[in-house]
């Protein structure tokens, strides 16, 4: 999914007393960033809305706390390269104390597809027979490629082979949803804590819109031994740094991001810092669309060779955890039996002013220009795009003496100047929706609605295609490989850095788990420990 | 007593006799006279130095101080005024191959060891790697034993090496190694080292920098001075002072030329309606009303577009467009009152009645006692445009990066305000002075040029 540094602000808070830990009451306080808008796992998109989902539902499978993948409601599971079946286990329950039934998972996902539900994340659901067909009205929904043979089975017919089925489970997308309540809820599904039913650890009790959210133990969960917690209170909604800092200090919260500033205080305090790397890679993207200069490669590869990303991190953005980029695909992807990156490392462009230089001339050779052409960068509001939206546009003119206009945008906005191909390079990121390389490796074919510089390249799409469509791990993986070579030869993105994030916890929390995939942070099975402090 | 006797001598006229008229003092005019009272007002006359230093410190400051506004110091990022500055050259970075050089490892817990010199370049580190563990490297800039904890993660490791290069300066780091158990939980096998980092520069960044004359003059070890900031850095190692004097070019610019344009067309508006008077003076004044009600930020973004001011480039010119078109109603109705007021003064009909033309009347009588008002009117301009401007820069509306303003820097300097304030303060300090500077004058001026206290002591 595309990501943001987050900017926008909404500070409330109507909790009188709260407190980071209260040991009596069993219960823990935590701020989310912004109010989801709405929690209809068919139609959730950003990331708050799957942090609070991952924590009231639960899908067929869940990433455990060893980052593999571990049965949810499902017992056991199948893969083949025709077909997917799941056996679902008798004791899951909804908070209403009804079971869980393969039937929910169909009813949802069907929902999902429907072309009125609008749901962004419909694509994902792709891989089963005939969904794209049903999502674009062409087949009724009743020719979808699932069937329950009894209650406790689900069978999946797929589409064509794909190997990481199981893994893209995670998403909230694939969380079921019983259609009695549904139908019930007449068009409100998801819209209130009383609107939705949980089959998750917790169930929210009470959501006070814009303003804080409780969630409870939910006493019909089938897995309780796992679940310590009585209580997650959310007793603020804001993006603020600044104030999360200072409620963490107060111990009115539990957790909080720490920035590049404060860093020094949180060091002389003696808080326990942690490091999360969160999977997400921020690059600049560039403009492919007929008469604009970035179609031009050896422009490309001249502001390749400009911009030394290790100087943006280690001197610019000066945060932990942040790695510069070297390629698409991020560190933590596994390759066949190794990381990816161990297995096919990406070739290193080392930042040279005189090739560079030489890059600029040949391309303004082959463009007809007597100087450098100026571009437009595109960039976010937030603090941290302007920062590096300024040293590329100092770097670029120091050595190839090209001006670079800044036009800062919101993200909605920025996200319609992609999309109208309104710039020539933007600062873009792209966090992983499955673990799979291929979360990444298709975002520049050709048919990709992601794809907003409009690159397109026979020979990549080839690649592409191979990588979907192959079984073979080892193929598949060279793909990811050629793919990843193609796209630092042909200079079609410049990887700046994979995103860390630093942040300190309340020392009496044990068992946080913050991930990649799935829900982050994950506060399901933390637990109190008091003799700790 | 007798009365006194007259003789008809004492009724025939005096002889007539010319006696020039005797001035005892010089003649003095009213803008002699205004001038006399304000070089008595010392606060007026330290505002008046005040801004003429201003306008030599962004007029002239430039030339004397030839730095570059947005040149990026990427060695001294964020420093305060008088940091320290010295640096020794050293051989270039040049990328570590940790297994292809052994090191003796350090009697200690884990074997931890700086591998090399440490310097700003890089800190490397290595230990003794137990097959199959992980490990947890942290950096402080406390020492642990005070602090209680080994402060910021760096990585987390399999491997018996790291090379540390995040924003490093000179300076003491604590580096602690923690080996980690079968569950990623740390175990109580850890190891603290102290680190004494050394600020370096390559001799080839040396003569990018213009701190050396040539290759051949460098020599490893030799002590050298970076680049002098005399009021610090920003966030991206740019020369506050520089900026200063660039980004007050903006904010005087606009500060000083929005009022006199949108004054002078408030008083031509004014003086009209209020001399034709009657439904003239009506109309003109609801039309200056409705001006009134027109929104500032609307038509700010309005003219930005009308103007083809695309993304990222300077705003400043539909801002002056801006205040000119929409804030010359204050002054119009000011000038407009007075106008009103002196028409039906004596002295103006009695100019009249003696042949005085209109131009007469109103360049002789009506301008001269309205001045004042003008004037004052200006000067408390002055600071409201200045202000609008960083308001503007502020949220984004004016200048384009990287063209500093005053405004504009003190948004930047606001988020790094706990840590590093002189990036606000100097901005901030700036606009103060000269929006003081100039309500002073203002204070005055007004004293100054009221036509009522002439000649007053």
């Amino acid at each position: 999914m595309l990501v943001l540094h987050h900017a926008s602000k909404s500070l409330t808070g109507t909790f009188t007393d709260v407190s980071a830990v209260d040991v009596e009451g069993n219960s823990i306080s935590i701020l989310i960033r912004e109010e989801p808008p709405q929690l209809d796992s068919s139609r959730a998109t950003d990331a708050v809305s799957g942090m609070v989902l991952g924590h009231v539902m639960e899908g067929l499978v869940r990433m455990g706390m060893d980052g593999r993948l571990e049965g949810a409601v499902a017992e056991d599971w199948e893969v083949t390269p025709t077909k997917a079946t799941f056996w679902l286990r008798n004791d899951a329950k909804w908070s209403d104390g009804r079971p869980v039934t393969a039937a929910d998972f169909i009813f949802s996902w069907k929902t999902a597809l429907k072309p009125e539900t609008g749901s962004e994340y419909a694509f994902l659901l792709f891989a089963i027979k005939n969904a794209e067909a049903i999502n674009s009205g062409t087949l009724p929904s009743s020719a979808l490629g699932l069937s329950a043979p009894d209650s406790n089975t689900l069978v999946i017919e797929l589409e064509r082979p794909v190997p990481f089925f199981d893994k893209m489970l995670v998403f909230p997308t694939f969380f079921p949803i019983r259609a009695d309540f549904y139908a019930a809820s007449k068009g409100r599904f998801g819209a209130d804590a009383d609107q939705l039913l949980y089959n998750g650890p917790f169930k929210i009790t009470r959501w006070v819109h814009g303003s804080s959210m409780t969630f409870k133990r939910n006493p019909h969960y089938w897995n309780q031994e796992q679940i310590h917690l009585d209580a997650i209170h959310v007793p603020y909604i804001t993006s603020d740094a600044t104030a999360s800092l200072n409620f963490f200090k107060d111990s009115k919260i539990s957790m909080t991001g720490l920035q590049a500033e404060n860093l020094t205080e949180a060091m002389r305090m003696g808080w326990q810092i942690r490091q999360h790397r969160d999977g997400t890679v921020f690059y600049i993207d560039f403009n492919f669309r007929e008469g604009r200069a970035t179609n031009n490669l050896n422009l490309r590869r001249a502001i390749q060779a400009a911009l030394d990303m290790e100087e943006l991190v280690y001197k610019v953005t000066k945060l932990p955890g942040y790695e510069p980029g070297l390629s698409l695909f991020p560190g933590w992807l596994m390759g066949e039996k190794d990381l990816l990156r161990r297995e096919y490392p990406p070739t290193k462009i080392s930042p040279n002013a005189g090739s560079a230089q030489a890059y600029l001339q040949t391309a303004l050779q082959e463009l007809g220009l007597g100087e450098p052409p100026p571009l437009v960068l595109l960039s976010g509001d937030n603090p941290i795009s302007s920062v590096q939206s300024e040293w590329v546009q100092q770097s670029l003119k120091r050595t190839l003496g090209i001006s670079v206009k800044i036009d800062k945008q919101i993200f909605k906005q920025r996200l319609a100047k992609m999309t109208a191909g309104d710039f020539d390079m933007v600062l873009a990121g792209w966090g992983p929706d499955y673990n799979d390389p291929l979360t990444f490796g298709d975002l520049y074919a050709s048919w990709n609605k992601n794809n907003r510089g409009e690159y397109n390249s026979p020979e990549l799409d080839g690649l592409i295609d191979t990588a979907q469509n192959q079984l073979e791990p080892a193929a598949r993986m060279r793909a990811f490989g050629d793919i990843q070579q193609h796209l630092i030869e042909n200079a079609v993105l410049l990887p700046m850095y994979e995103r860390g994030v630093t942040y300190v916890v309340d020392p009496r929390i044990k068992q946080l788990k913050r991930r990649v995939i799935g829900p982050d942070p994950d506060w399901s099975r933390a637990y109190i420990d008091s003799g700790s402090e | 007593m007798t009365a006194p006797s007259l003789s008809p001598e004492d009724f025939h006229p005096l002889q007539s006799s010319v006696s020039d008229q005797q001035l005892g003092r010089p003649s003095l005019s009213y803008w002699a006279d205004a001038w006399r009272r304000l070089k008595e007002n010392p606060r007026a006359m330290a505002s008046l130095g005040l801004i003429a230093f201003l306008l030599a410190f962004v007029s002239i400051g430039p030339y004397l101080w030839q730095v570059d506004p947005s040149a990026q110091d990427l060695d001294q990022i964020g420093i305060g005024p008088g940091a320290d500055r010295s640096v020794t050259l050293a051989a270039p970075f040049q990328p570590w191959l940790p297994e292809q050089q052994a090191t003796t490892l350090d009697d200690d817990v884990l074997g931890f060891t700086l591998a090399m010199p440490a310097t700003t370049q890089a800190v490397r580190l290595v230990w003794t790697m137990e097959p199959g563990s992980r490990y947890r490297l942290y950096r402080n800039l406390f020492d642990p034993s005070d602090t209680g904890s080994f402060g910021l993660p760096l990585a987390e490791l399999d491997r018996s090496y790291f090379e540390d290069r995040l924003d490093l300066h000179a300076g003491t780091y604590y580096y602690s190694l923690v080996m980690l158990d079968a569950n990623g939980a740390e175990t109580s096998s850890t190891v603290t080292e102290a680190v004494q980092v050394t600020r370096v520069i390559s001799a080839a960044e040396a003569l990018q920098r213009g701190l050396i004359e040539s290759e051949g003059d460098a020599q490893l070890g030799m002590a050298l001075e970076l680049a002098w900031h005399p009021l610090g850095t920003d966030y991206l190692g740019r020369d506050m002072l520089a900026r200063l004097m660039y980004g007050g070019q903006v904010s005087l610019f606009i500060g000083i030329f929005a009022p006199l344009a949108f004054v002078l067309l408030g008083v031509i508006y004014g003086s009209v309606a209020g001399f034709l008077g009657g439904a003239t003076d009506q109309a003109m004044m609801r039309f200056a009303d409705f001006v009134v009600a027109l929104p500032f930020l609307l038509f700010m973004i309005l003219f930005k577009v009308i103007f083809g001011i695309g993304p990222g480039e300077s705003g400043i010119w539909p801002m002056l467009v801006a205040m000119i078109i929409l804030l010359w109603p204050a002054p119009a109705r000011l000038v407009r009152g007075q106008i009103l007021q002196i028409r039906e003064e004596g002295y103006v009909s009695a100019s009249r009645l003696l042949g005085g033309t209109t131009a007469y009347v109103v360049g002789r009588h009506m301008l001269p006692n309205t001045l004042g008002v003008i004037l004052v009117t200006i000067t408390f301009q002055v600071p409201s445009a200045i202000f609008t401007e960083a308001f503007l820069s502020f949220i984004g509306m004016g200048v384009a990066p990287p063209t500093p303003s005053w405004g504009a820097m003190c948004n930047e300097g606001i988020k790094s305000m706990l840590t590093r304030p002189h990036e606000l303060m100097f901005p901030a300090l700036l606009i103060s002075i000269t929006v003081l500077a100039f309500n002073l004058l203002g204070d005055g001026l007004r004293d100054a040029l009221d036509a009522r206290m002439r000649g007053a002591e």
